[in-house]
């Protein structure tokens, strides 16, 4: 064979030494990397076990937070205003689908949404993993539901995901009482140091929603899972912690009294509430123009969401404690009750009304201008007639400094605490705060305290702070801290009532002012004062009217001829009955012209349904008295 | 002599760690791939390793003095498969590794592997080949550069690299002066800025991960982590069989090929991952004891290069495993899943048998 002859074996015993030689270097070089690869097994393996173990299970762990029930909203009769319910949505498993293309046509067929809006949807979740499913269409009924699951082996791909929804039963109604529960923002889970959002959980974003979220999202349980390296759920290994359902909360609202206010309310834009004058509680309220809550429990309504927040008629402003608005002739009930306490007019005061007084070089005209103006008033009459050339006079008398201190002190120009998330303080004028706030101009005009006189110029007030007057003014001269809730849950269907002490304070006021005030408020509804539209028989209702001027007309200009933004706000506040009072209100309809026309009926037909629950109530105790045996 | 006279001779301590390494690697493989996308990969490797052991025991029985005698048979066939690859090969992540020949998909470059070390030994093994001078060096250099090349132009770098260690096991065992050794380290230190410059980015972005591997911890960086996460939750017992997580639940990506032996840490524990580092220990000093023991200088040179290569790759993968080493996409020989590699692996061992079972001269 010709290689044995090449191959002799070796002849050279050097070359033999030094390939040996050489062979052992190769095998030390090896060992040596052996043995460092020893240590290093060593030092991870044994050394570091605790640090890796850690990571490891970092890994293959994942928290999966349980969501609660938000707590239940009700009336002062425990009737629902707002729960949680179950809502289907219809899923893709896009794992499932080989050929999306072909499968989109037959999928658009069968859920009835058009191929176009399945794929604005489908291309929301780009970039998420293929295994997590794609929401198709939300909150379907219960009949395509059960047509989907029944449907399973014949389309493996889609399946009923079943989810709680916050549900407003009553849709607009009392919308911004409630408010609205949405998902929590980035802004907010940043902002938040405890870190307990979690991504996507639902909070409440207005209203008592928000301003109770801590009673009602309930408190989050999680559990824990295996999961692999795409994050699909591999099994369960621990119970973790159940969730606790939100605390139920009962409203001072009453929803029959509210229905009544939705109904009465018209088109127009503005706001009214109605509260407990002994308390404070609010009973009903409303902002118009209202939006329905439930669409913001909606993944897929951000057209609404745009469109209520771009609308230039701002539904979402509650305008009951966010909106603030000149009290027109209302404000001359604090005129009057300042002027009496600070002595500076009896009732007696008498006064001729010509129509307009000049002051200054400026002419100021009273409303009865046309007429020839109302003649001799006392203020009793001033007040009923609403007189404006009787309230320069005392105002020009009396000087913006003590006009300002007792708006102040009957709750105007501060937040009146209501328990809701925002609230405008308004403005009361003064010498001083016009420095601050008109640097153009910053010297008080004496023409500025004829204005505020009769509630027009700076002076801003909300309706909320209205109808704390009025009360205050029924009650005697108590201010409280408006409010709605009544009642929380603190352990399941047990309900611990609100003790708060909601008096704010008490204005000094004499009883003969009070009196007087009163009485002249009474005589604005049954006097064939400005508020007769309000008159029930037998309900001695007390109240006071007011037209906030919003565009300076020429006096030829015929009032109801103008263009509908451009015209007064209407104002209508008061309280009921004259003695012993048990309702207090502020009625505010915006650009609604004269307040006896617009807003004393929407006063009227509330009130109606007020006293008709009053009465069955009474007549109901008194019939239960009865009928216990003695 | 006839084949059956000298299995008197046979080196049953090889066989039988080598057999053990496998079986360790099939156990592992099918741990951690149970439940996951690969789980078909225990079939095919079992199959693939008995296929190897029928290779490994045919090139025990034939005299490997006439296995040279087709050296560059073998050679030139491996490198027209090479070609063939290069034309017709099938695309895997963007390299062109792959061929199909009746149904059978392989990679060529493994076949090669095999042949470059019988073509060298076959060159170095003449007895005129004596010191080693400009010419045989540069011999030396077209016989490995030649499949290289072809290899780099699929590209591979990963299995090009692996010729490396051939290379060096080659040149040095052949005869290359100190000095000449010092002189060409320094060339080579001076070089690799120049080829730092030549590297593809996501090379790069490897060895830059190797160095700081929080770096980017999900992406290049991440599979450094997840497995030094892998070995060190094993602790010294390991989780168990069937219970490692960091394979199973695919947080360790390649978890039965390149981070196999990641998976057997962290299922067997430090206890398991010396055992496996011991065989691999014995298997590599009886293929050097073989190059001692060997009759002549064509016996030392196949010992030497099958061992180096296989060394090379062993203690490369395993320095990735344990995060020394920047990752290079090298499978562990024996252990990792890949047929290709397992029955060339095997087949360069029954070359190492062969010259031991005929190291006496008679």
């Amino acid at each position: 064979m010709a290689f044995e002859q090449d191959y002799k074996g070796f002849q050279d015993y050097y070359e033999a030494r030094r390939l040996n030689t050489r062979i052992q270097v190769i095998q030390v070089l090896f060992g040596a990397v052996l043995v460092l690869y020893l240590f290093a097994f060593w030092y991870l393996q044994v050394v570091k076990v605790d640090y890796y173990k850690r990571l490891s299970d970092n890994n293959r762990l994942r928290r999966v937070t349980l969501m609660p029930l938000r707590g239940v909203i009700s009336d002062d009769e425990h009737r629902v205003l707002a729960n949680s319910r179950i809502a289907f949505n219809i899923r893709l498993d896009r794992e499932k689908v080989a050929d999306m293309k072909a499968f989109f046509p037959r999928l658009a067929e069968i859920l009835g949404v058009p191929e176009k809006t399945l794929n604005e949807r489908l291309a929301r979740y780009r970039g998420r993993p293929a295994f997590e499913p794609v929401i198709l269409k939300e909150d379907v009924d219960l009949a395509e539901a059960a047509y989907i699951e029944s449907r399973r082996l014949e389309l493996p791909m889609l399946s009923v995901e079943v989810e709680s929804r916050r549900n407003y039963l009553y849709g607009a109604l009392a919308a911004h009482a409630l408010g609205y529960v949405g998902e929590v923002s980035e802004d907010q889970i940043r902002s938040d140091p405890s870190g307990e959002f979690d991504l996507g959980e639902i909070v409440g974003k207005a209203g008592v929603e928000k301003q109770y979220d801590g009673d009602l999202k309930g408190v989050k349980g999680w559990k824990q899972v295996v999961v692999n390296s795409l994050g699909r759920e591999i099994q369960e290994i621990e119970e973790g912690r159940k969730p606790n359902p939100g605390r139920a909360m009962r409203l001072s609202i009453d929803l029959d009294l509210q229905r009544a206010l939705e109904d009465a309310y018209g088109d127009d834009a503005g706001s009214a509430v109605f509260l407990d004058p002994n308390s404070g509680a609010i009973m009903a309220m409303i902002s118009r123009p209202a939006y329905d809550p439930n669409v913001f429990a909606h993944r897929f309504s951000q057209d609404t969401w745009g469109g209520l927040v771009n609308d230039p008629r701002h539904p979402l402003q509650d305008r009951v404690s966010l909106s603030k608005f000149a009290p027109g002739s209302v404000f001359k009930v604090v005129m009057s009750i300042a002027a009496l306490e600070e002595n500076v007019a009896t009732p007696a005061r008498g006064d001729h009304c010509t129509g307009s007084w000049r002051f200054g070089e400026k002419v100021y005209q009273c409303w009865a201008v046309r007429k020839g103006g109302h003649g001799y008033l006392t203020m009793r009459e001033a007040i009923i007639q609403s007189c404006n050339i009787y309230f320069y006079h005392l105002g020009n008398d009396m000087g913006i400094d003590r006009i300002s201190k007792w708006a102040h002190l009957l709750g105007f120009g501060e937040p009146t605490g209501l328990d809701l998330p925002h609230e405008e303080a308004g403005t009361v004028p003064d010498p001083e705060w016009k420095k601050r706030a008109v640097p153009r101009d910053p010297v008080w005009h004496p023409g500025e305290t004829i204005s505020v006189s009769i509630g027009q110029g700076a002076i801003e007030v909300t309706p909320i702070q209205m109808a704390r007057f009025a009360a205050a003014i029924g009650n005697g001269g108590t201010l409280y801290r408006p409010h709605l809730l009544l009642s929380r849950e603190v352990r399941e269907g047990v309900e611990e009532e609100e003790r708060q002490d909601y008096v704010e304070r008490r204005v000094p006021m004499r009883p003969r002012t009070l009196e007087v005030i009163k009485d002249a408020m009474w005589g604005v509804v049954n006097e064939d004062g400005t508020g007769g539209r309000a008159k029930i028989a037998g309900r001695d209702i007390c109240a006071k009217t007011g037209t906030a001027q919003v565009f300076k007309a020429s006096r030829d200009v015929d009032a109801d001829k103008l263009p509908k933004e451009k015209r007064d706000h209407a104002w209508f506040v008061g309280f009921a009955p004259k003695d012993d009072p048990k309702i207090a209100w502020a009625v505010f309809v915006q650009n609604g012209g004269h307040g006896g026309t617009t807003a004393a009926p929407i006063a009227r037909l509330v009130l109606e349904r007020f006293f008709q629950k009053l009465d069955a109530r009474q007549g109901g105790q008194q019939l239960a008295s009865v009928a216990v045996p003695q | 002599m006839p084949a059956w006279r000298s299995l008197s001779n046979f080196d049953w301590i090889l066989f039988l760690a080598i057999l053990a390494a496998c079986s360790i690697g099939l156990v592992v493989i099918y741990s951690a791939t149970t439940g996951t996308p690969s789980a078909g990969a225990f079939h095919r490797q079992l199959i693939w390793l008995l296929l190897g052991i029928v290779l490994m025991l045919l090139a025990v029985l034939i005299d490997y003095h006439t296995l040279a005698e087709f050296a560059s048979a073998f050679y030139g066939l491996s490198l027209t498969l090479l070609l063939l690859t290069l034309v017709y090969g099938r695309v895997v992540n963007s390299s062109k590794s792959w061929l199909g020949i009746g149904g059978v998909q392989f990679q060529p470059s493994e076949i090669a592997k095999v042949s470059t070390i019988l073509m060298l030994a076959a060159y170095l093994g003449r007895e005129r080949v004596r010191g080693l001078g400009v010419l045989h060096f540069a011999a030396i250099c077209a016989i490995i550069g030649l499949p290289v090349l072809l290899i780099l132009r699929q590209p591979d770098l990963g299995t090009a690299g692996t010729f490396m260690p051939l290379y060096a096991g080659a040149v040095f065992i052949g005869g290359i002066r100190v000095r000449t050794l010092v002189i060409l380290a320094l060339i080579a230190t001076l070089a690799l800025p120049m080829v730092w410059g030549h590297l593809k980015p996501y090379q790069k972005e490897r060895v830059k991960t190797f160095l700081e591997p929080t770096r980017d911890p999900k992406g290049s960086g991440y599979q450094l982590i997840q497995s030094l996460i892998a070995v060190g939750s094993g602790g010294i017992f390991g989780k168990g069989f069937l219970s490692g997580t960091q394979g199973s639940l695919q947080f360790l990506p390649e978890q039965h090929t390149d981070f196999v032996f990641a998976v057997l840490a962290e299922e067997r524990g430090f206890i398991g991952a010396m055992l496996a580092l011991g065989l691999y220990f014995v298997i590599i000093y009886r293929c050097l004891a073989t190059a001692r023991a060997a009759r002549d200088r064509l016996g030392v040179f196949l010992a030497i290069g099958v061992v180096c290569t296989f060394a090379g790759q062993a203690l490369l993968n395993i320095g990735v495993v344990v995060g020394m080493l920047p990752t290079t996409g090298v499978p562990l020989p024996l252990m990792s899943y890949g047929g290709s590699s397992l029955a060339s692996t095997l087949l360069g061992m029954g070359l190492v048998l062969n010259v031991w079972m005929r190291r006496l001269v008679n």
